[in-house]
């Protein structure tokens, strides 16, 4: 294998959709292979919009180095960052499904980035031709749907402050990726705005549901936060 | 890790210096310098986060970690 391709593959082995921990969706090494040759490395200094909402979709993107962020513009014209993402993460995955697919939100980069392009039309021969890619992107949508689904019953049945409860519950029990949280990210996960986090989080407090520090939120009462979870 | 004295973090290259942060900090801990917005009374900052919701460029971040209350060691 000559070196450049050599690198990519043990650059892809690194980025979470590819490094599966169920066996039966592990990406074989030929697949890797596959992917290492149609992606094109791209280098975008910090502050470099690399994704911009609402412009059709070129490519989907892997994180070798650097750190992006994902934002959309609020009514107010503010920019509310849905998510801050890193080495071993990709974006951009769904639009490139989408027959006339727009990109759902902008990514800028806020380091230098390294990021391996995966464009549209490679990404669907790629799918052909490695079954098990299918299925790794399959897995992810599974999970991001199951998201979703959980996500509209909560909408409908629980209030944010219920919905809360039940993402700092499973945030500190550790039954999700362990990261650093900002109220608007907390909003984009649980379907709602800042605002409506940040009065949550004081009436938890105000009844000693959770404690917040410095950059902490404590939780306290495990009972009283699992029933706050089911309203 | 826990860090007692986590701070706000300022991304300086993505201010655009409107002064939105340091008009609407409550304990003036912030302030505008050559550089850009800089947390100069870190002992006043209350991580009230209230700089990151008013920045309209998302360049301020007040980042959580969520956990468990457990009895510090040392
Ligand atoms: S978190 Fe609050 S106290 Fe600290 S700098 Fe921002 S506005 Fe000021
Ligand atoms: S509010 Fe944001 S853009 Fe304005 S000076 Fe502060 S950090 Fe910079």
């Amino acid at each position: 294998m000559p070196d450049r391709q050599h690198a990519r593959v043990h650059a892809l082995r690194d980025i979470q959709l590819f490094a599966s921990h169920t066996p039966h969706v592990t990406l074989s090494e030929s697949a890797l292979a596959c992917i290492a040759e149609v992606v094109t490395p791209r280098a975008y200094p910090a502050e470099t919009l690399v994704v911009v909402e609402g412009e059709l979709c070129e490519a989907a993107y892997f994180i070798i180095a650097g750190n992006v962020e994902v934002y959309r513009m609020s009514l107010q014209g503010r920019q509310q960052v849905l998510a801050r993402l890193g080495p071993g993460q990709a974006f951009n995955t769904v639009p490139l499904f989408q027959g006339d697919g727009r990109n759902h939100a902008s990514v800028i980069a806020r380091t230098d980035v390294t990021l391996y392009a995966l464009l549209r039309e490679d990404f669907q021969h790629a799918l052909y031709s490695c079954p098990d890619l299918a299925l790794v992107i399959l897995r992810d949508f599974a999970d991001r749907l199951t998201h979703l689904t959980d996500l509209v019953e909560d909408l409908a049945l629980r209030s944010v402050r219920g919905r809360l409860a039940r993402f700092l519950l499973q945030q500190a029990d550790g039954t999700a990726i362990a990261q650093k949280w900002t109220q608007d990210e907390m909003a984009a996960y649980l379907g709602t705005v800042r605002d409506m986090i940040g009065r949550s989080l004081r009436a938890l407090t105000d009844e000693r549901m959770i404690r917040l520090d410095r950059g902490r939120i404590v939780l306290l009462d495990r009972a009283a936060l699992e029933a706050e979870a089911q309203n | 890790m826990v860090d007692p004295w986590a701070l706000p973090e300022i991304d300086l290259a993505a201010c655009t210096r409107c002064g939105q942060c340091v008009a609407q900090c409550p304990t003036q801990a912030v302030e505008m310098r050559a550089v850009g917005p800089v947390i100069v009374r870190p002992q006043d900052c209350t991580y009230c986060t209230l700089c990151e919701d008013v920045c309209p460029v998302g360049a301020i971040a007040c980042a959580f970690e969520i956990t468990w209350d457990v009895p510090t060691t040392g």
